[in-house]
């Protein structure tokens, strides 16, 4: 297979012509639409005037949750998300109204015009007030092997501890954006920006009272979406088509990016509470966890998403007795939601913390603790929710990457550096990352795909899975090249849409190339074995004598031959024409489910994963004590993704999703005001990394020569594991701030390491250190 | 005096009088102006506020020697009539007539530096602007040049390897071969002031400083934009109606940079990009800042004058510039005044600026042998941020070692900014060793009782003033800061 191509769109990207939803050419009717949000994190809706803002010239339509024609409902798993407010808000940024007009400004004016009399009710915004009050947003729920309260007991050392995970905004560069363009009769088209155009088609069938066949959803690339679109691309489009419907005119709404940030949720931000048991070599007998989330207003994916935190809680150790209990809150903010990790960094960060602590008590490396703990290969290889661990790339990993990177060599200088500067502390650290792949939800691991050939060759790939930037069109567009034996340049992937492929999974859990692939690759079965037989046939008839067998076409070189009789062979181009003429039919749709896997939730216990992904960084920081600036001096990275389907591109997810976890462990910060307003509402405040953030030396590798079994081309997913590499950079800055107390006492410690979070931290340190108090948290038995 | 603006896009010259085209104003953004148009949907709005820069475009400005000068702006932050006589330049254009990809363009494409793409198209603006101002750029330069793009895929690797392989060409391309051209439809464009009137605004954009004060006069109530970079945001963040500005953005004579043995005299309309070399030979406290300030983007529009008219509390210049002793020169029908920094800022946005009056110059004193002057800027990002906490030091000792004048002014410690006094005073007399420093930190709290916002709490930014004293007096004495470190 071609391997080493750009993404299918990047000409386009790089000359300003790839299209997106806010690109799209509409004729002169267009009206822009604008939602109208609360303004209050908890109020009563008394009353409302929208008569002045209809008289705005211009404005076609001022709506509210009465002049809904169907269910007034967005939530995509639970009903539990009202489109528009009837009554009650729960967070500042629920949609109210609906303004649709000849111009922003016109809505802008509307909206001004808008009275709203609110009756203000005590709103719940930090999650510690949440867990005091035990608003819990469903119930808990606990994976546990062992018995780890007697573990606790008789474990010689002890630790226990809390951890704050922070949230993170998707900062996806294209914000929410949806364009409805009404057809006939009830039909309406829907261009969304979203990850999961069938849940978009389906909430708005619904929200209008008409059949899902009404509603046509398309998406052809998103400009990033991290799961910021899995469900909350949702919104934008349910408010567009309710203006769509109610106008009877085109409408577009996107979200300014204040708009976009203030109203659609983040990450969920976790408190977590561990008691860890650990012998005096620093190998893990026993851990309890606690992890609490923010669910936010609604309940969205969160319960998802705590269970993937649970299912990652133990990374890449084993933990013979081991339970982790994960709740959901409820808060008055806009309701969290899927993030690249979805929950695993949350998780991964509590072992973490735990392996970092344990080695600083046994005044011991780090690495030499991780690499003690590991899963075996093949014993203590099961996990805490009863999966056994196949084809275990820890070993390797971790045994290429310490020798690649020099990891011994650099602590050594690292400590020599700390010895010798006080201004200036180095810090260093390497991480693993295990992470399943596969939804947790069992049934959603399906996909459709509908290939089609046209009567001159030319091949059009639909599939259920969606372009965000990850290149999942290039890779399909390369399998299906592939499989067919023909050239890249026959096969175009379609725009998503919903009428070509139905009842699709969201592109999400990093399994869009797994499972879309996986159906591409079963249509182009289909129409190969169709075309085979026709083949056969046609070939037999002008060579009567040695007949060709189906069995030996075989497909290759932009051509179809018979394999053993090679003289036998008929271009691609020409034969098509042919099958049709003998009325083979063309196209096929395909289908894939993912095999032998199982999971019971509410036992806590099975087979959730297909497989894991596995790959492992070592980051060294440079970090001003005086002033809390760290710079990532280098990274190494070795990843694992099967036999890749795409190097550049795989690359390409690594070293992104290894910086997006960066601004995550660092400078991405999000905060609430004392009324759940968002502080934090732009670029100017909230700080993704910029080029000047990435490491100064960056080497990203791939595990070579590790084909995954029984999965498209060999290939594993590689979209969120590279993320968790970060935590690495996280703690290599912990590091570096407890070179300041030379590694005697714990530093505090939490999850973004701000500046602000590494000064007071030294501040700690220091005065521990005047005070020569023993460690807080410590208890030796 | 004319009532339309002309500049150049597409090749072709372009003229857009407000008061006949329905859906423009005269503040309506380059950003918004040119994704209304069918042909350049690649410009991307990304946050409207300068800080993303998916908008940017390039504009080309005539210079004196007929050649011109390309550099890259986010086209969000710019006003409709700042484009008149220059080039605009969007994604749109850098391929050939025969459909090649421009040399940024292919490298993008090899190095797989796109991923979703939207970030793309700003990406490529900021990286041509590179092509054509420097050959074989260091990694400093390339990321100089694209601090103020983000972008959310990649993690930037293949976007710098990018650059640093096609930036090789002495920015030779297609624009080089058409230059002469373009040239020639610039010098067409008249450089008469131009007046823009709607029924509801009314735009002025004199031909000279006489002009401007008359102008001022007349129009007390007038906004003065000088650059946009704040000013634009009212439009695109608040959608305030702006009714009467006077644009001095494009005044040459605003731009002169002069140097004499006392100092230099820095025309309040010079983009900071310009002041950029003077800075850097002259005030390297003053420069240090400036790398940090915005981005190339924002430095190619901001202004001194803008930035000390605007008198925005969050103002990283202001710090530096009162520890340098610089004054400020006003100037209005009733002629010139000079006034110190220190005293020229009055309160949040408030200034001693009378609304007759325009900035004109802002004058920094040259250092005399034996003073430090230092500035440290602590945010929560390095770069394209604005500070949490920012300082500015200057210090003169004494033959023995003892101080005989010190300023600690500080950024983002009150409401405006403000000088450490409690600390000065101490420290005044004593002997510049770090017991001294030790003693003096603590003295901050009186100082200062910072708030505590979005950026940080108020125990951090009190650790922070004091750290930036100990940092000041570590790198006055060269004593504990290894040096190699500083250039990390």
């Amino acid at each position: 297979m071609e391997n080493n191509i750009p993404h299918e769109s990047a000409a386009k990207h790089v000359s300003g012509e790839a299209v997106y939803v806010d690109d799209i050419l509409v004729n002169d009717q267009l009206l822009v639409g604008r939602v109208v949000y609360s303004s209050h994190a908890h109020a009563k809706v008394k009353s409302f005037d929208l008569s002045q803002a209809k008289k705005v010239p211009g404005v076609h339509m001022v709506m509210c949750f009465q002049d809904i024609p169907g269910h007034n409902q967005m939530g995509p798993v639970v009903k539990d998300e009202i489109c528009l407010a009837i009554d009650e808000v729960t967070f500042v940024g629920q949609a109210i109204f609906l303004i649709a007009a000849e111009t922003e400004e016109q809505c802008i004016n509307a909206e001004r015009l808008i009275k709203v009399e609110y009756e203000p009710f005590e709103a719940i915004l930090t999650l510690e007030k949440a867990i005091e009050k035990n608003l819990l947003l469903g119930p808990p729920s606990t994976i546990k092997r062992g018995d780890v309260d007697s573990a606790l007991k008789k474990a010689p050392h002890t630790l226990r501890g809390e951890l704050r995970t922070g949230a993170q905004e998707h900062w996806y560069l294209e914000s929410q954006v949806c364009l409805c363009i009404p057809g006939e009769g009830r039909e309406i088209n829907v261009y969304s920006s979203t990850q999961h155009p069938s849940e978009t088609q389906a909430l708005i069938a619904e929200l209008l009272g008409i059949g899902k066949h009404e509603v046509i959803v398309e998406v052809r690339r998103m400009g990033g979406a991290f799961g910021g679109k899995e469900t909350q691309a949702n919104h934008t489009a349910c408010w567009t088509a309710l203006l769509c419907w109610a106008t009877k005119r085109p409408v577009k709404i996107r979200l300014f990016r204040d708009d976009d940030m203030k109203i659609t949720g983040k990450r969920h931000r976790f408190l977590s509470k561990y008691e860890v048991g650990f012998d005096d070599e620093g190998k893990l007998l026993t851990a309890k966890f606690e992890l609490n989330s923010d669910g936010g207003a609604a309940v969205d994916l969160s319960f998802a998403i705590m269970q993937r935190a649970m299912l990652h809680a133990d990374n890449a150790y084993y933990i013979p007795d081991f339970s982790v209990m994960g709740r959901v809150f409820k808060t008055n903010l806009p309701s969290n939601t899927a993030f690249r990790g979805f929950g695993g960094p949350q998780g991964m960060a509590v072992i973490e913390t735990v392996i970092d602590r344990v080695a600083r008590y046994l005044k011991k490396d780090p690495a030499e603790i991780r690499v003690k703990n590991f899963y075996g290969l093949e014993s203590n290889n099961v996990t805490h929710y009863g999966e056994t661990i196949e084809n275990n790339r820890l070993f390797m990993i971790y045994e290429q990457l310490i020798t690649s990177s020099e990891y011994h060599n650099r602590r050594r200088s690292v400590n020599e550096f700390n010895a010798s500067n006080e201004f200036f502390k180095k810090g260093l650290a390497i991480t693993p990352v295990k992470f399943g792949i596969s939804f947790t939800t069992s049934f959603l691991n399906q996909a459709g795909a509908l290939v089609i050939i046209y009567k001159d060759g030319s091949i059009l790939v639909n599939h259920g899975g969606t372009e965000m930037g990850q290149g999942l069109h290039t890779k399909i567009q390369q399998v299906a090249a592939a499989e067919l034996g023909v050239s890249l340049d026959r096969v175009k992937v379609n725009a998503t849409n919903t009428s070509k492929v139905p009842n699709t999974s969201a592109t999400a859990a990093s399994a869009g190339a797994d499972l879309n692939g996986m159906a591409v690759k079963n249509a182009i079965d289909i129409l190969k074995s169709r075309i085979a037989e026709t083949m056969a046939h046609i070939f037999s008839e002008q060579y009567h004598d040695d007949p060709t067998f189906r069995d030996s076409i075989v497909f290759e070189n932009d051509s179809i031959i018979d394999s053993k009789h090679p003289n036998r062979r008929v271009s691609f181009t020409e034969a098509i024409p042919l099958l049709h003429l003998h009325q083979v039919p063309l196209s096929a749709t395909g289908f894939y489910k993912t095999p032998n896997i199982g999971w019971d939730k509410q036992k806590g216990f099975g087979k959730p994963f297909h497989y894991y992904a596995f790959g492992m960084a070592v980051t060294e920081v440079l970090l001003d004590i005086l002033t809390g600036h760290h710079t990532i001096v280098r990274t190494d990275i070795l990843h694992d993704v099967g036999d890749s389907l795409n190097e550049g591109i795989d690359i390409g997810q690594v070293e992104g999703g290894y910086i997006q976890g960066v601004g995550w462990c660092t400078t991405e910060e999000i905060k609430w005001d004392d009324k759940g307003n968002l502080m934090t509402h732009s670029p100017d405040t909230y700080k993704i990394p910029s080029v000047q953030d990435i490491p100064r030396d960056f080497r990203t590798a791939l595990l070579r020569g590790v084909p995954n079994p029984d999965t498209i081309r060999k290939s594993k997913a590689v979209a969120e594991p590279p993320l968790m590499l970060a935590l690495s950079c996280w703690l290599a800055i912990k590091d570096a701030i407890s070179a300041v107390a030379n590694h005697q006492f714990e530093p505090e410690f939490s999850l973004p390491a701000t500046n602000e979070v590494i000064l007071l931290s030294i501040e700690k340190l220091k005065k521990n250190m005047e005070e020569r108090i023993t460690l807080d948290f410590v208890v030796q038995r | 005096m004319q009532t339309s603006i002309t500049f150049v896009l597409d090749d072709k010259l372009q003229t857009i009088d407000c008061a006949s085209s329905g859906w423009i104003t005269p503040t309506t953004t380059a950003l918004n102006y040119l994704r209304g148009l069918p042909t350049h949907k690649g410009v991307k709005e990304g946050c409207a506020e300068g800080d993303c820069g998916a908008c940017t475009v390039v504009l080309g400005e005539l210079g004196n020697d007929r050649t011109i000068r390309y550099k890259s702006v986010d086209a969000c932050l710019v006003l409709l009539p700042m484009l008149h006589g220059k080039q605009v330049i969007t994604v749109e254009n850098l391929r050939t007539d025969r459909g090649e990809l421009h040399p940024v363009q292919d490298a993008m494409v090899e190095t797989n530096g796109s991923q979703c793409g939207y970030c793309t198209p700003g990406f490529i603006m900021s990286m041509f602007s590179l092509y054509k101002n420097r050959d074989h750029p260091s990694r400093a330069e390339i990321e100089d040049a694209l601090t103020g793009n983000l972008c959310r895929c990649t993690g930037y690797k293949p976007i710098v390897e990018a650059a640093a392989k096609s930036c090789v060409h002495r920015g030779l391309d297609h624009f080089s071969e058409r230059e002469p051209h373009v040239v020639e439809l610039l010098e067409s464009i008249s450089k008469e002031s131009i007046h823009l009137r709607t029924s509801n605004q009314l735009y002025m954009k004199p031909a000279s400083v006489q002009e401007a004060i008359t102008l001022k006069h007349q129009h007390a109530d007038a906004i003065i934009v000088c650059g946009a970079t704040d000013v634009a945001l009212r439009i695109t963040k608040k959608h305030e109606l702006l009714e009467k500005i006077i644009d001095v953005s494009d005044l040459s004579e605003l731009k002169t940079i002069a140097e004499s043995e006392a100092g230099v005299s820095i025309g309040a309309g010079a983009s900071l990009s310009d002041i950029m070399p003077v800075a850097e030979k002259n005030f390297p406290a003053l420069y240090s800042m400036l790398t940090v300030f915005g981005s190339q983007q924002i430095r190619n529009l901001a202004s001194l004058g803008g930035n000390l008219g605007t008198a925005s509390p969050i103002g990283d210049m202001l710090p530096v510039l009162i520890a340098y002793h610089a004054r400020v020169t006003l100037e209005s029908l009733d002629g010139r005044r000079e006034i110190p920094i220190n005293t020229f800022i009055t309160g949040y946005r408030k200034t001693l600026r009378r609304s007759d009056e325009l900035i004109t110059a802002i004058v920094i004193p040259n250092l005399n042998g034996g003073i430090v002057v230092r500035s440290y800027k602590i945010s929560k990002r390095k770069d394209l941020d604005i500070s949490t906490v920012n300082g500015s030091f200057r210090l003169e000792l004494d033959g023995n070692q003892e101080v005989k004048a010190i300023m600690l002014v500080y950024g983002g410690m009150a409401e405006r900014v403000k000088q450490a006094e409690t600390c000065e005073r101490f420290l005044l007399g004593k002997r510049w060793v770090r017991k001294t420093i030790e003693n003096a930190m603590p003295l901050m709290e009186k100082d200062f009782s910072p708030i505590s916002d979005a950026r940080a709490g108020t125990e951090m930014r009190t650790v922070a003033a004091k750290n930036l004293l100990m940092k000041f007096w570590g790198e006055t004495t060269g004593a504990l800061i290894d040096n190699q470190l500083l250039s990390m």
